[in-house]
């Protein structure tokens, strides 16, 4: 018998060889007697017959025994199994862990970096006050709180400061104008002396507006007027903001 | 250990999907295989050789009707043989797979050990 088959095919064979020899010994059995094989090959089948069925049942008993280590077998897959998924739990919290980690990792880098922009050139809180001092002292960047229409103090920046600024230059430079500053930068930081140019072209404005829409007639200049009140305090949110906006820029 | 609360769980609906096709499996216990004594049936009944004809005829009918027999016998022997369970491999080899799966299991549980085990 060879060992290195599996227990199963062994048992398979076996049953082929007792069915082999059950079949020589009925044929020989059915033949008439004259015709038969000798009594001692047919002892000799029987004893091999009976052999194979020791066999048989020997082999059995093996099966029996490798049933019970398959038992183990199992008990130790299913073990393994909650192991395998315990650690493919670990695995995957150890993953969203080094995600985690790696995110902190950047940002702290990046705070690391601008830690060491601003270490190398600092700048002092007062120089800062300082300078928001000056910028807000020509009412640049803000209309002061008491601003109303007609107020001399200017809200916004005007037409020469913009001029003057960033984006005036490069806008002149984009169209082709040559550059020309009719005012020094004296005249920017010009208290509340006189009435700026572009005050009075806003006044102007919305006078000849207010002309345009009196033509109408009488009962239409009244509301007109209401009208002018509630444009006028747009005009002023508007122009506040856009000084805060455009000083900002021209800075 | 709060991030398994269906261990528990999952620890018996593995053991449940590990067992439970094992039902359906015969034990050496179970099986049903005898295969002598039809044989022995058989030879007894054609060397019996009645006088009359219509126990003759009889006898050879039964005789057949166990040859048959015989025959199922030995399918249904293949049948449960092959229904029975973990000898598909001889006995050596199933041991050393028994082994595998042993240290198997120790590595596995040594590596969660150390990992839980690990101050972080």
């Amino acid at each position: 018998m060879s060992f290195h088959l599996s227990t199963k095919e062994r048992l398979l064979l076996l049953i082929d060889d007792i069915e082999i020899i059950a079949k020589q010994l009925i044929e020989n059995a059915m033949t008439p007697k004259h015709l038969r094989v000798p009594a001692v090959e047919t002892t000799a089948l029987v004893d091999l017959l009976v052999s194979k069925d020791e066999e048989f049942r020997s082999m059995l008993q093996l099966a029996a025994e490798q049933e019970k280590i398959e038992q183990k077998m199992n008990a130790y897959r299913a073990q393994v199994e909650i192991q395998d998924r315990e650690i493919n739990q670990l695995q995957k919290q150890l993953k969203e862990a080094e995600q985690i980690l790696s995110t902190a990792l950047f940002q702290a880098r990046q705070k690391l970096n601008s830690i060491a922009r601003a270490n190398k050139r600092p700048v002092s809180s007062e120089e800062l006050i300082k300078y928001a001092h000056r910028i807000s002292a020509s009412n640049a960047i803000c209309a002061p709180l008491t601003w109303m229409q007609g107020d001399l103090r200017r809200p916004y920046p005007t037409d020469i400061e913009m001029r003057v600024g960033f984006l005036g230059k490069s806008d002149l430079n984009a169209n082709g104008h040559s550059v020309t500053q009719p005012n020094n930068t004296n005249d920017i930081h010009r208290s509340t002396g006189e009435v700026p140019a572009a005050s009075q072209n806003q006044f102007a404005w919305q006078l000849g507006e207010l002309h345009m829409m009196g033509g109408s007639g009488s009962s239409v200049s009244l509301d007109t007027r209401a009208h002018k009140e509630a444009s006028q305090d747009d005009v002023e949110v508007m122009s506040t903001d856009s000084s805060s906006s455009s000083s900002s820029d021209s800075q | 250990m709060e991030q398994f609360p269906s261990e528990q769980n999952d620890k018996s609906a593995i053991l449940n999907n590990v067992v439970g096709p094992q039902t359906s499996q015969l034990t050496v216990g179970e099986l049903d295989i005898e295969i002598l004594p039809v044989i022995y049936d058989i030879i007894r009944c054609v060397e019996k050789n009645p006088v009359d004809n219509a126990a003759k005829q009889r006898e050879s009918q039964e005789c057949s009707q166990k040859i048959l027999e015989l025959q199922k016998r030995f399918d249904s022997a293949r049948s449960q043989i092959r229904q029975l369970p973990g000898i598909d491999y001889n006995k050596e080899e199933q041991l050393q797979k028994l082994e595998q799966l042993k240290s198997q299991l120790m590595l596995k549980q040594k590596l969660i050990k150390k990992y839980k085990n690990k101050p972080f």
